[in-house]
């Protein structure tokens, strides 16, 4: 039950790596993020209202950076914990590699799991929903790095 | 269940008022997904507006070559309407096989299309149908109402009022049921215009689409020979509990067969 998605970013692999690592550009990703604070080192605690169709939520949950190898990449899990919702997890396998013109192809291969209430009435939408959320995830991360690295280099800016 | 605030909206012009004054109000329609996230404690709107009582949003009617469905109208009224069942037979059918009785009775084809749950059967035949989605604001092409699982183009406070739907010559509905929920697990409308067939599948995706493979090689010479070996291209499929990608992509090409000789075997209006 796994899903992919790739995003192609007009930075250097290193400047991806950094924003990969970086609690302020996380945080910007994180779609309804109302609160992001530094736990330890490779651990966030945040809170954040989801929202998907009927659904409208807020949870408090975690994101955890794993098996970091930079600058070529890591695993990122996301927890959500609902109370009487339920719960919500998402691990994400990102690879970083250098694209052809200079940018970086940022894959990732992510998979997703829900407990609760949240399963009995979401079970049969989970991998459409966790696509979703990670694509949206990604596609922020891209938006942002891309946003930077043009402020960066204001010469290469479009 | 949250403490809401109950409003019922006597207007069309009443209930965007008001979803306009409250950024958390929710508007209700036959509530049939959002009741039972309500209750799950999944959702806190400030305020439900409750648009059952506009009686103006509901009924059917064709007016030349195109029918007209209120937002308001339940499954069970397009499944039990002799106007519908003479003009679009196929959208009658569809209706009378969504989920189970109960819901039938209060679900609304506003609320279904709204929602865009990627396994309801509605968007099947709003895409299918080319039909065009009027809102209290615009008109909105079947083409670019459908974004992504639970997203369409309506912006917040605005509502669906109606659907306007082309007549077809002909036009059929499969569909494989969850046994339980009678949700599709996949849904293959055909609609064949007289200069144009289109496909469309529910069930099987992030959210409704169309398969244009199939509307091309139909097209061209509407029969099951046509359809030959035209194979789903799976990785678009999600690969879940329901079932695998390739399993999807097979049930997409068995009941789009089974569309067509459900199609083949009506007469032309």
């Amino acid at each position: 039950m796994e899903f992919t998605g790739s995003q192609t970013i007009a930075a250097t692999r290193a400047q991806v790596w950094n924003g990969l690592n970086d609690a302020a550009v996380l945080q910007a990703c994180v779609p309804g993020c109302e609160e992001f604070v530094a736990h330890s080192d490779d651990e966030y605690k945040a809170v954040v209202v989801a929202s998907v169709g009927p659904v409208k939520a807020r949870f408090k949950g975690t994101l955890q950076l794993l098996d970091r190898d930079g600058p070529n990449g890591y695993r990122i899990i996301g927890q959500g914990e609902g109370g009487i919702a339920g719960f919500g997890k998402m691990t994400a396998t990102v690879t970083l590699a250098d694209a052809d013109d200079g940018g970086t192809l940022l894959t990732y291969v992510a998979e997703a799991q829900v407990g609760g209430k949240l399963a009995q009435i979401g079970s049969r939408l989970v991998t459409s929903v966790a696509n979703k959320l990670a694509a949206e995830f990604f596609k922020r991360f891209n938006a942002t790095m891309s946003a930077s690295a043009d402020a960066a280099n204001p010469a290469t800016a479009k | 269940m949250y403490e809401t605030t109950y409003l019922r909206a006597g207007s069309l012009d009443e209930a965007v008022a008001w979803l306009r004054e409250h950024e958390e109000a929710r508007p209700l329609s036959g509530g049939m997904t959002l009741i039972p996230t309500l209750k799950q404690r999944l959702a806190a709107p400030s305020h439900l507006v409750d648009l059952t009582r506009i009686d103006a949003l509901r009924g059917v009617r064709v007016d030349g070559d195109r029918l007209f469905v209120g937002a308001l109208t339940k499954h069970a009224e397009v499944a039990a309407s002799p106007v519908v069942a003479s003009a679009l037979p196929a959208l009658a059918q569809l209706a009378g096989v969504i989920a189970d009785p109960q819901v039938r009775n209060r679900g609304t084809m506003g609320g279904s299309v709204a929602n865009n749950d990627p396994a309801a059967d509605y968007p099947c035949a709003v895409l299918a149908l080319d039909a065009t989605v009027v809102t209290s604001q615009r008109r909105i092409a079947a083409d670019d109402f459908f974004v992504d699982t639970f997203e369409t183009a309506l912006e917040p406070g605005e509502l669906v009022t109606g659907f306007e739907y082309p007549l077809p010559l002909r036009g059929a509905y499969a569909k494989f049921r969850q046994p339980a929920s009678g949700y599709a697990i996949v849904g293959v409308f055909i609609a064949q215009f007289a200069d144009r067939v289109r496909v469309a599948v529910t069930g099987a995706g992030a959210s409704v689409f169309r398969w244009q493979d199939a509307e091309r090689a139909l097209g061209d010479d509407l029969s099951e020979a046509a359809l030959g070996n035209l194979k789903v291209d799976e990785t678009m499929l999600p690969d879940d509990a329901n079932g695998s990608a390739a399993y999807r992509a097979h049930l997409i090409e068995t009941y789009t067969r089974r569309a067509l000789q459900a199609l083949l075997a009506q007469p032309r209006r």
